[in-house]
């Protein structure tokens, strides 16, 4: 064993998903650390480097704005995978899909006749502030009643290893298609240990999202035509929205490609002429769709889009409006409405939540700024949230202020202390904190990811894993320890 | 297909096009000047006349030597017909066609384009420079290869085709011009007149067509014949001929693409017009640039009909 992978020296501040606490490995990530340890610390960098290169040379990046141009960052990515159980991942699958049913049935209920409103599970006042419900959907009966097609959840284990919901993402999540080309790229840096172990494969979900897609169809006898609708090259997850296009097989549209005739169908322009679109997978926000419903001077959607989709001409996935339930307060009922519709109690548990509208959560929250983690109720990104016990008393003192103006945008959590799984860092393999994405498919027998996308804040001691702030991602790898994989 | 898609895949070849004969008349350019004698000046300028690039050049760079002008074609990032920019474009139209056009060719210009961006600053030492451009010829044509290779015979290929062989129709006229604008310094006749053999041959390996030119021509390397080779030869696929016929062959398989005949026809017209030892027989060869120049616009009408009928109908 090399100094380097000499796991009774290494230890994490929390629950690490690797390694015990007795320092052992667990018994999935077994085969992985017995690898690592075979290889020498200038291997190891060989193979990093050749992730790196994989990285650039497949153009795995993402988009962000700086200095008053756009630059392609390539995706920061760690070679050691996260390994998960798979009799533990079936128990969270099971989990996420009862939690997909349940915020399908609240948004067409929302949408609807609102009987959770009315049966007083729901304050139907949080509706009327919410800037993610669109009254313009009201009475929409979306096929199946599914509106939010495609979910992303974000999970994150705390030190007692409870694995917990922290968010769902239902407007637009992306993150897919880098969970796909981390498997490649482990694939290519490591192929000796999948021949060795059972590493359940991840690629079925390009297939899945495309039938879910075509199930989609508002004229199911012929081959649909289904387009991936993006907002150019400008976006960040541009490169996710080509990956998709190119592995399902669709169009990659966007809005100037499309036009909505006045029989209320929707259009593309090919050198052919116009061609009727059946399905559009929108990795556009809701309020830049259509400049005739929502913002007018929107030029990235399409005017006349919501008649065409109110119409059932066209499809959209995910509906608008969706974003209805992934508001953070609305977040905080989600149990309630597994219970209400579905008669189950919730598989995963949520984050403890404090909602800033009650007026003793709030008395609490104000009381214990400083242990707390304070969210806005529709901010993604982690953008505009305090974390009480790493904040200075002014910015505590500025978000109380800001908090008491305005008490429905706000809840609050305890600061979990997230796990951690070893990553290979510039001083060696250290421990860094992570969390987990999986997709989630909603239709008739709901589809999720195996595994998902690890998000990982690459600096020392970060909990912020988003890759709009410096946060890397690493290879999911749900282990079958009863194939003989051990 | 998508308008939007087909227009990037036709700006797609025309970029590979421009990148590949920009990146060899800067290299032929360089071993010309090692040609001649030393009290002959080489204008680099020339370079940048070819590309009708003077007003940009002009207000950044002053002197017009080998290594502004390199720096300036090769590695210029406000220069969108620098190799830089035109790799960058030509990576975005992939992008935005990345469902259509086969994999691996992504990663090959990415790759290019990544080498050209971090080798770009040194290009003004003449030996990186040389070694650089012949890496981006090779991939260039490698990129080509690959998709002849291995891309469906289908409408995206067509217009691939269509811009392929437009921007060599046009990027041949250019380097042609060079000769008519006169890179070698006209007038000093008698003393010159070896060089100016040298001069035309270095017109020909700007086109790869040097080795081609000789076994066709089975004579001497003269200007009415090299003319004549690098306009009319029917088999040489950098001549303008040749390019008109490559197009002529995508239009049948494309929606309706008679309607961009007549623009193709009225090029062809042109060149049976011109007449190469009439064109040469003026001292300071205005008739030559004249006929250049209206091929150059007739090839802008092809773009533009292409434009307006598949890019942008109705």
């Amino acid at each position: 064993m090399t100094e380097l992978t000499n796991w009774a020296r290494y230890r994490s501040p929390t629950y690490d998903e690797l390694i015990g606490p007795d320092g052992k490995p667990r018994p999935a990530a077994r085969a992985l650390t017995g690898y690592l340890s075979s290889l020498t610390a200038a291997e190891l960098a060989d193979r990093r480097l050749a992730a790196e290169l994989a990285i650039k040379s497949l153009g795995i990046t993402f988009t962000v704005y700086s200095e008053g141009r756009n630059v392609d960052r390539a995706f920061p990515f760690d070679v050691i995978p996260r390994t998960i159980e798979r009799s533990e991942w079936d128990r969270t699958e099971a989990g996420l899909k009862q939690r997909v049913t349940a915020l399908n049935c609240f948004i067409a209920d929302i949408y609807g006749k609102q009987h959770i409103v009315r049966d007083g599970i729901f304050p139907g006042e949080l509706l009327e502030k919410s800037v993610n419900f669109r009254p313009q959907c009201v009475g929409v009966r979306p096929a199946g009643d599914v509106w939010a097609h495609i979910c992303g959840s974000d999970l994150v284990r705390d030190s007692d290893g409870t694995i917990y919901v922290l968010e769902d993402n239902l407007r637009v999540p992306s993150g897919v298609s880098y969970m796909l080309e981390n498997r490649m790229v482990n694939k290519r840096v490591f192929p000796e240990i999948f021949e060795s172990s059972t590493i359940l494969p991840v690629d079925a979900y390009p297939a899945e999202l495309y039938d879910m897609l075509a199930n989609l169809s508002p004229r199911p006898a012929d081959q649909p035509v289904i387009g991936l609708l993006t907002p150019g090259i400008f976006n960040s997850a541009y490169f996710e929205h080509c990956y998709l296009a190119l592995q399902m097989g669709v169009e990659l549209v966007e809005g100037p490609d499309l036009f909505v005739g006045d029989d209320d169908c929707c259009y593309m322009r090919t050198i052919y002429g116009p061609q009727r679109v059946d399905v559009l997978y929108r990795r556009i926000d809701d309020l830049f769709l259509d400049p005739e419903v929502f913002h007018p001077d929107s030029v990235l959607g399409v005017p006349g889009l919501m008649r065409a989709w109110r119409a059932g001409n066209v499809a959209l996935a995910n509906a608008p409006g969706a974003g209805v339930a992934d508001d953070k307060v609305v977040y905080a009922y989600v149990p309630e409405m597994i219970r209400y519709y579905l008669q189950q109690d919730a598989i995963l548990p949520n984050v403890p939540s404090y909602l800033c509208m009650r007026e003793d959560d709030r008395r609490y929250v104000l009381d214990h700024i400083d242990e707390l983690v304070v969210k806005p109720a529709n901010e993604s990104g982690g953008y505009g949230m305090l974390i009480g016990p790493r904040a200075t008393k002014a910015e505590r003192a500025a978000f109380a202020e800001r908090l008491r103006a305005d008490p429905r945008n706000y809840m609050a959590q305890p600061t979990l202390a997230i796990s951690t799984a070893p990553t290979l860092t510039d001083d060696g393999i250290e421990p860094r904190h992570l969390d987990l994405r999986p997709f989630i498919l909603a239709r008739e027998e709901p589809y999720v990811t195996t595994g998902g996308l690890t998000r990982v804040a690459m600096t020392k001691d970060s909990l912020v894993v988003n890759s709009s702030q410096g946060g890397g991602a690493k290879d999911t790898w749900v282990v079958d320890l009863d194939e003989g994989g051990n | 297909m998508l308008s939007r898609t087909a227009e990037n895949i036709y700006w797609f070849g025309r970029h590979l096009q421009r990148i590949e004969n920009t990146a060899r008349l800067v290299n032929v350019h360089a071993y010309l000047s090692l040609d001649l004698p030393r009290h002959v000046p080489l204008s680099w300028g020339s370079l940048v006349e070819i590309l009708g690039a003077w007003p940009q050049f002009s207000t950044r760079y002053n002197q017009g030597s080998e290594a502004e002008v390199a720096h300036f074609l090769i590695a210029d990032e406000q220069f969108p017909g620098s190799l830089r920019s035109t790799l960058s474009l030509a990576r975005e139209n992939l992008r935005a066609t990345r469902e259509t056009m086969p994999n691996d060719i992504w990663e090959r210009v990415n790759e290019l384009y990544a080498l050209v961006s971090a080798r770009g600053e040194s290009v003004t030492y003449r030996r990186i420079r040389t070694d650089l451009l012949r890496e981006v010829i090779d991939q260039c044509l490698m990129t080509v290869g690959m998709l002849v290779s291995n891309m469906s015979r289908g409408v995206p290929f067509q217009f691939l085709c269509l811009g392929l062989a437009l921007e060599q129709a046009d990027m041949t006229t250019r380097i042609i011009d060079v000769r008519s604008s006169g890179a070698v310094g006209d007038g000093q006749r008698d003393e010159l007149t070896p060089f100016r053999t040298i001069q035309w041959m270095s017109v020909l390996k700007s086109l790869h067509a040097y080795q081609m030119y000789r076994r066709e021509q089975r004579t001497r390397v003269s200007a009415p014949r090299v003319l004549s080779f690098l306009l009319h030869d029917r088999n040489f696929p950098r001549s303008v001929s040749c390019c008109l016929w490559a197009m002529q062959q995508t239009l049948p398989r494309l929606p309706e693409g008679h309607r961009v005949n007549e623009a193709l026809t009225a090029v062809n017209d042109i060149l049976q017009r011109s007449d190469v030892a009439r064109l040469l027989a003026d001292e300071d060869n205005a008739a030559l640039g004249q006929v250049l120049d209206d091929i150059q616009l007739a090839l802008g009408q092809v773009h533009n009909r292409i434009e307006q009928h598949f890019f942008q109908p109705d």
